[in-house]
């Protein structure tokens, strides 16, 4: 099968249970999704790898009843902030019980990194700081802004197609950037 | 153009949304401008700094887990699918459903049971003005005429001369 083939054949494919179809669409958006995912929720890779796994899922579920009205960038994105708002209320909810837990599980346990290059242990601090900085200004973000900047700063997309992702209007996403950078400009100088 | 203007369509201008006329003047004035040339280094400061976020790969299980999970068989049983619904529809939706159903059934009920002349009384012949206005005074006893409880009442009492 092409490789290049465009999303929309695939997905055509998938509703017939292609399954090398899917590892292909997988392939191709399984990076920008994992990243989208992890940088709005605030850097816990193995939480934003089962979501982003959870997406995909979602994808092979509903390709029998997906209809090429929208680019399919956007209807993907559309399931991503789905999951990422009902995670959000899920880890709300939970807060509430952390109250009663006893055993905590330990944090960082299958967070290997896996780019290829080994920067100095230094810049690997600082950059990790400076990550760290950048996630914490970014989480106190309200989630619509937070989400808007997140798929402006890191996907490239337009106006329109963040508006056609978050169900609004141009004009409400353009103010929803301003509001977030104007936000984020105060968090990360006091930071 | 006036810099209040300019500083509004920063934003737009730093994301390439505005149109090509605006992004030239926009730009032509931020040339002669100090002041909103600062803003804008402001605003590309954050925009700089956000690209200091670390970038993660997925690992090389990602999809060799997904094709198992593919195969799991879906976990839905009757709390998830009810919690669909109630997500679907709301709650307070759901809550005026089952009232109007329970105010349906317990009239209906009542006044079934209360027409059903099952114990004639042995009455004193009355005037109708004078039983209308104490049928009017019924509607303050503990169980009114027509309703359920009546009904209720008046089964028990039936049962009750029964057992005698």
């Amino acid at each position: 099968m092409d490789k290049q083939l465009p999303n929309e054949e695939l997905m055509v494919k998938i509703a017939k249970g292609d399954e090398y179809a899917f590892q292909i669409l997988v392939e191709r958006h399984q990076t920008s999704l994992l990243n989208l995912i992890y940088r709005f929720l605030g850097g816990d890779r193995t939480k934003s790898q089962d979501l982003a796994q959870e997406v995909f899922l979602r994808v092979w579920q509903a390709a029998r009843s997906y209809e090429a009205k929208a680019k399919f960038t956007t209807w993907l994105y559309r399931i991503v902030v789905n999951i990422c708002l009902n995670e959000l209320k899920a880890s709300r909810r939970k807060k509430w019980l952390r109250f009663f837990q006893v055993d905590r599980e330990e944090q960082g346990v299958g967070e290997e990194d896996f780019s290829g290059e080994e920067p100095s242990p230094e810049d690997q601090l600082l950059s990790k700081e400076r990550s760290r900085e950048i996630t914490e200004a970014l989480q106190r973000l309200p989630e619509n802004q937070r989400m808007a900047l997140v798929l402006k700063r890191y996907d490239d997309l337009s106006y329109a197609e963040i508006a056609g992702i978050l169900n609004c209007s141009v004009s409400a996403v353009e103010s929803l950037l301003v509001r977030a950078k104007k936000n984020l400009q105060e968090k990360l100088k006091i930071s | 153009m006036k810099c209040r203007s300019v500083q509004k369509k920063l934003s737009a201008y730093q994301d390439g949304e505005l149109k090509p006329l605006e992004q030239e003047e926009l730009s032509s004035h931020l040339l002669g401008c100090r002041s909103c040339r600062k803003e804008y280094e402001q605003l590309d400061w954050v925009w700089q700094t956000l690209g200091g976020l670390e970038e993660i790969s997925p690992g090389p299980w990602f999809y060799p887990q997904l094709a198992r999970k593919l195969k799991e068989p879906r976990k839905r049983g009757l709390l998830p699918t009810l919690q669909h619904v109630f997500r679907f529809i709301g709650a307070p939706a759901i809550a005026s459903i089952i009232l109007v159903i329970g105010l349906a059934a317990g009239s209906y009920l009542g006044s079934n049971l209360a027409r059903r002349d099952l114990f004639p009384s042995q009455g004193i012949p009355v005037s109708d003005s004078q039983s209308g206005f104490f049928a009017s005074m019924r509607v303050f006893d503990p169980a009114p005429p027509g309703t359920f409880a009546e009904g209720y009442l008046r089964m028990a009492s039936y049962e009750e001369s029964e057992s005698r």
